[in-house]
């Protein structure tokens, strides 16, 4: 899975000061070089494909002017609010439907776990879902409930639902019953075996389920806004598509990467400290 | 993962075969009609008969028999050679894209992990690149390398090349030391320590991936046709979603999950063999 090994440092004794140091701190100064060398190359491809490859500075620049309002938007048919409503307007949708769907598939998921029956029914069932390309169930969705925001979170919601689900089941399945056996002999009623052992025992690979799933949210959130929308990054690199905007795409793609990644980032942090347990001795790989 | 109880196949089944039963139940509740004669939920018995002989519709002609545009009857036979073709055009876009974009990306990946350094010069950046909404960038692919075959390969093979270059960066890095280590001692070579330590102990990551890629390239090769193909099966979906036919769409959509199930698992039986040591 890619997911930056941040699990694998053990937290040192000494805590730094500030979220920001240690997240400084960990920057690999070799990685930062890759990346500037990487914008480096894009530049000269740009300078030798001007017209199809647009250059790093004219994006930057497209994006720093369009930001807020854009209105050139106006002469694609779309209303002239900038690049930041098209990229909040598909957050909100992938939170929303990371929230939703992440509460369907954990209950499921935690449901089917030890009942074997249960679990046999529901694995083939969710898995079929999780097999439907977007580009098929999306325009279903589309036509039943109308081309509305409710279909478009509607569609990443099912996605993000059968990921967790997988991740729920799997970790309360591999979780050691001598836990529970051991609180039980302590004298643990069910709602104490929930809290102090269920609980801290399973939500670290749930998290991480829930992380996996939100990064292939920002995707289907795009297309579900491609397919039937008014707004959102979707229907804006449609529209732009429309009219052979290279250099309005990239921002576009680039702005949701940029996204992705904080928002991740700002998962992850949580989830840290949330579940700083799972990062002593021993700690899991995600 | 190997559970202590697997799960009982015949409930699977059951379970799926509940599935379909619900989807006829709710057709008859629901009689809402999309266009006249198209259910907003079709039934299994629209679905396997009226709904399958339209598919000649997309017969592009050949054999002998002419294309539907040029005249033919629909039939059943028809049906299943226009199912049969367009299935094998989405095929072989699917498997060239995942052949070429799978191996460039374990080679290159491979060759970047030779060394530490180089390791951590592309790692970030292509962890990045991987955050970047693969099926939003359908578009990009098409204005770059045209909506032909060469585009749409091409696009599947960029889906799928990241995700296994990004999982073989991931996974080198990974590797017990004690393993390399304890090969040296016993005086390996690097390009047997290679072959024997480093491609065995990164597979089980690469088939989590590889079966994760394998379903992107579904849904690439699908999001590549219904954005612009002449045939395929995407471009059923497209061309029914126009008129309404929710039935046609149904029923393509069966296939295709038929389809990427069935290769899914393929691919999982394949790693497992490779993998029975662990």
């Amino acid at each position: 899975m890619s997911t930056r090994d941040n699990h694998t440092a053990v937290a040192s004794p000494t805590r730094s000061p500030s979220l920001l140091s240690r997240s400084l701190a960990r920057l690999d100064p070799v990685g930062v070089l890759g990346l500037v060398l990487t914008i480096a190359i894009w530049h000269v491809i740009a300078t030798l494909q001007g017209r199809v490859v647009p250059s790093p500075l004219a994006v930057a620049n497209e994006i720093v002017s369009n930001f807020f309002v854009a209105p050139t938007f106006r002469y694609y048919g779309i209303a002239d609010a900038g690049y930041l409503d098209a990229i909040l307007y598909t957050t909100s949708n992938v939170l929303m439907a990371t929230a939703a769907g992440g509460v369907i598939g954990i209950i499921f998921g935690l449901m089917t776990a030890r009942r074997r029956l249960l679990r046999s029914a529901f694995d083939p069932i969710f898995s079929t879902l999780s097999t439907i390309p977007i580009f098929i169930a999306a325009p279903f969705l589309l036509l039943w409930f109308g081309v509305n925001r409710f279909s478009a979170v509607v569609i990443v919601a099912l996605y993000v639902m059968t990921i967790v689900y997988v991740y729920a089941q799997r970790a309360l399945y591999n979780l050691q019953p001598i836990y529970e056996q051991y609180a039980r002999t302590l004298g643990a009623n069910e709602r104490r075996l929930f809290t102090d052992i269920l609980v801290p025992g399973t939500l670290p690979e749930i998290l991480g389920g829930l992380r996996i799933a939100l990064a292939g949210a920002w995707g289907l959130a795009a297309i579900s806004e491609l397919i039937g929308s008014q707004r959102g990054a979707g229907k804006v690199i449609q529209s732009l598509a429309n009219s052979v905007d290279v250099k309005g795409i990239f921002c576009v793609l680039l702005l949701l990467g940029i996204t992705a990644t904080l928002i991740d980032w700002c998962l992850a942090l949580g989830i840290g400290r949330l579940t700083s347990w799972a990062n002593q001795a021993g700690s899991k790989d995600d | 993962m190997n559970r202590v109880q697997g799960n009982n196949g015949w409930v699977g089944l059951l379970a799926l075969i509940g599935l379909a039963l619900v989807w006829q139940l709710a057709s008859m509740l629901v009689t809402v009609e999309i266009t006249p004669g198209v259910p907003m939920v079709p039934g299994w018995q629209v679905v396997l008969t009226s709904t399958f002989v339209s598919m000649s519709n997309f017969w592009m002609g050949g054999f002998g028999i002419p294309a539907a545009s040029a005249g033919t009857e629909p039939s059943y036979g028809v049906a299943l050679l226009s199912v049969l073709f367009n299935s094998l055009d989405t095929f072989r876009r699917l498997l060239l894209g995942c052949f070429i974009g799978g191996g460039l990306g374990f080679i290159l990946g491979l060759l970047l992990s030779l060394s530490q350094w180089t390791n951590r010069l592309v790692g970030p950046t292509m962890r990045f690149v991987r955050t970047l909404p693969l099926l939003a960038m359908i578009p990009l692919f098409q204005l770059w390398f045209g909506i032909a075959d060469f585009g749409m390969v091409t696009f599947i093979a960029y889906g799928v090349g990241v995700i296994l270059f990004t999982s073989v960066l991931n996974a080198v890095p990974r590797i017990a030391p004690i393993y390399l280590a304890n090969a040296r001692c016993l005086g390996a070579s690097p390009w047997r320590l290679f072959r024997t330590v480093t491609i065995p102990a990164i597979l089980p990551e690469v088939r989590s991936a590889a079966v994760i890629a394998m379903g992107v390239a579904w849904a690439a090769a699908l999001g590549a046709e219904y954005l612009g193909a002449q045939s395929g099966l995407g471009r059923i979906v497209v061309a029914s979603e126009a008129f309404g036919y929710l039935d046609r769409m149904f029923l393509t959509a069966v296939i295709i999950v038929l389809y990427a199930a069935g290769s899914t698992y393929l691919l999982d039986r394949a790693f497992a063999r490779v993998l029975q040591w662990g």
